[in-house]
């Protein structure tokens, strides 16, 4: 199997990832990879895909198959999804011949999709991973974002298709384990991260979310000095205006700013995928729940 | 635990659901940073079954594991059997030469902050070598020192971009840029030495714990 796609129409933050860059944090690299991990991973069950794949944003996508044949799955938030005009169900796949198009506008819900293809998309690997990390320009298309013009390669043959299970939103809190320098925040404030109304924000890119404190939970500046330590995504930083950050996949590997919690691993993609303007609340549980979570798929 | 009288007593901490960070203190210190180098070196040798990953900081080493085949009571077990080994586990460090051109924009604010002359401050600056501390913040971005007797808060205005390249100074630390990037620190010179090159394996050439030799460039 080999194809070449053409990219037509592409969103700023449209990118190449695979899994992840790990073992480079003591290089000043952190891991990139998808923002949902489980969408990344069910539309690469529907194509039987390769390595790689594109992750795009509410701003959609359009392809267009310049040479070969491929199988592209799609999944990840809920899109709207047309092969050569014709809607095709989202969360599915279809089979794509030179020629073809596939465009992708916003469904009803979540910020990120994925397209993945039945081979390997022909990218340098760069300490291992073709994933494009944002924050250091490096990996994917010369460490950029997608753009139109961009021309992608695929070749090999992938791997077994099977069916996921549908992808859902998701409802209720978002689930931490107290941070860092939780100790550091007053029990008010503590009580005020767990109580209080949040919202998610329209700054939001592969680095972090910046959150709306809508109850001024952490309204008074802070001037904490705190010695630079390592980061794992889904920190919560809040920064020295009062403004909580959620550090996602691109963060910087260290940073010096207070962090109250992070986010489980198991509701980070849930995180991802909520909306700016949505409401969170933020609920603690222990690292063996959050463990066990993470057992119970 | 680690000998209290050359190492800090390390907190162990959960970071999230799948790594924990052994940390030395919550104030870079000489002796905290000393024992994250000792620690990394030691875990090296003896590696730990489910870490997948080891990251040395200023005052604490993060250990990413894989929570689905290992517990963090199991980790810490296996990290106090090591801790107590701490005392003599330092590796010998590799010297660096780092010739530096000193004409930065702040080379003035600082010698003039510190009370020295351009030529005084250059001087003390080079006259010892500099451990690097910690690898951070960006790709290949060392953190050296310490200059205890030359302590400097950092500028309270950033300057939006620094080549790589840059030689910045800070809070009684050097630091070298290995990439393009943001600085609140005072840019004291720049320097030919590349920390960083994405196609190298691995992609640094520094490790907490070597000795940078500054010197004036020819």
């Amino acid at each position: 199997m080999s194809a070449v796609i053409q990219i037509q129409r592409a969103g700023p933050l449209t990118s190449i990832q695979d899994a992840g860059r790990f073992g480079m944090l003591a290089h000043g690299i952190s891991a990139s990879g998808p923002m949902d991990r489980g969408g990344y991973a069910a539309a690469g069950a529907l194509a039987g895909a390769g390595l790689g794949g594109v992750e795009f944003t509410m701003a959609g996508l359009e392809i267009f198959v310049a040479s070969g044949r491929c199988r592209v799955g799609f999944a990840g938030g809920h899109f709207v999804a047309h092969h050569n005009g014709r809607a095709v169900d989202w969360f599915g796949a279809v089979a794509l011949e030179a020629g073809d198009r596939l465009a992708v506008t916003p469904g009803a819900w979540g910020n990120y999709g994925y397209l993945r293809f039945d081979g390997d998309i022909v990218a340098q690997r760069m300490m291992g991973s073709i994933a494009t990390s944002s924050r250091a320009g490096l990996g994917g298309l010369e460490g950029r974002a997608l753009r139109a013009g961009d021309v992608i390669a695929l070749e090999g043959s992938g791997g077994a298709v099977s069916q996921p299970a549908p992808l859902e939103p998701g409802a209720g809190p978002i689930r931490f384990v107290w941070g860092l320098h939780a100790d550091l925040f007053p029990q008010a404030a503590r009580q005020g991260f767990v109580e209080g109304a949040f919202a998610i924000t329209t700054r939001m890119d592969r680095m972090g979310v910046r959150l709306d404190d809508i109850g001024e939970v952490f309204g008074g500046a802070s001037s904490l000095s705190l010695v630079s330590d390592a980061i794992v995504p889904g920190d919560i930083q809040i920064l020295g205006d009062g403004t909580p950050i959620v550090l996602m996949r691109d963060h910087q590997p260290t940073g010096g700013y207070p962090r109250i919690a992070t986010v489980i691993t198991a509701d980070l993609d849930r995180f991802a995928q909520m909306r700016a303007g949505t409401a969170v609340a933020f609920e603690p549980v222990g690292v063996e729940h959050a463990q066990a979570l993470l057992r119970s798929g | 635990m680690a000998d209290p009288d050359i190492f800090p007593t390390p907190t162990i901490l959960a970071l999230g659901d799948s790594a924990i960070l052994v940390r030395f203190g919550t104030r870079l210190t000489d002796a905290a940073n000393r024992a994250v180098i000792a620690l990394t070196g030691l875990l090296e040798h003896h590696p730990i079954a489910g870490v997948v990953e080891v990251m040395p900081n200023l005052v604490s080493v993060l250990l990413r594991y894989d929570p689905l085949t290992t517990s963090p009571t199991l980790l810490q077990g296996e990290l106090r059997l090591r801790l107590f080994g701490l005392a003599g586990a330092m590796d010998a460090p590799a010297a660096w030469d780092i010739p530096v051109v000193f004409d930065g924009p702040d080379l003035d604010e600082v010698s003039a902050a510190l009370g020295l002359s351009q030529d005084a401050f250059i001087a003390a600056h080079n006259a010892a070598p500099s451990r690097v501390l910690a690898t951070g913040f960006a790709p290949g971005f060392v953190y050296c020192g310490l200059h205890e007797a030359m302590v400097l808060p950092r500028r309270t205005a950033v300057r939006s971009s620094v080549p790589a390249g840059s030689v910045l100074f800070a809070a009684g630390q050097t630091a070298i840029t290995a990439t393009e990037m943001p600085t609140g620190w005072h840019v004291i010179g720049r320097t030919e030495f590349r920390n960083f090159d994405a196609a190298a394996t691995p992609p640094t050439l520094l490790r907490a714990g070597d000795l940078l030799r500054f010197a004036v460039a020819p």
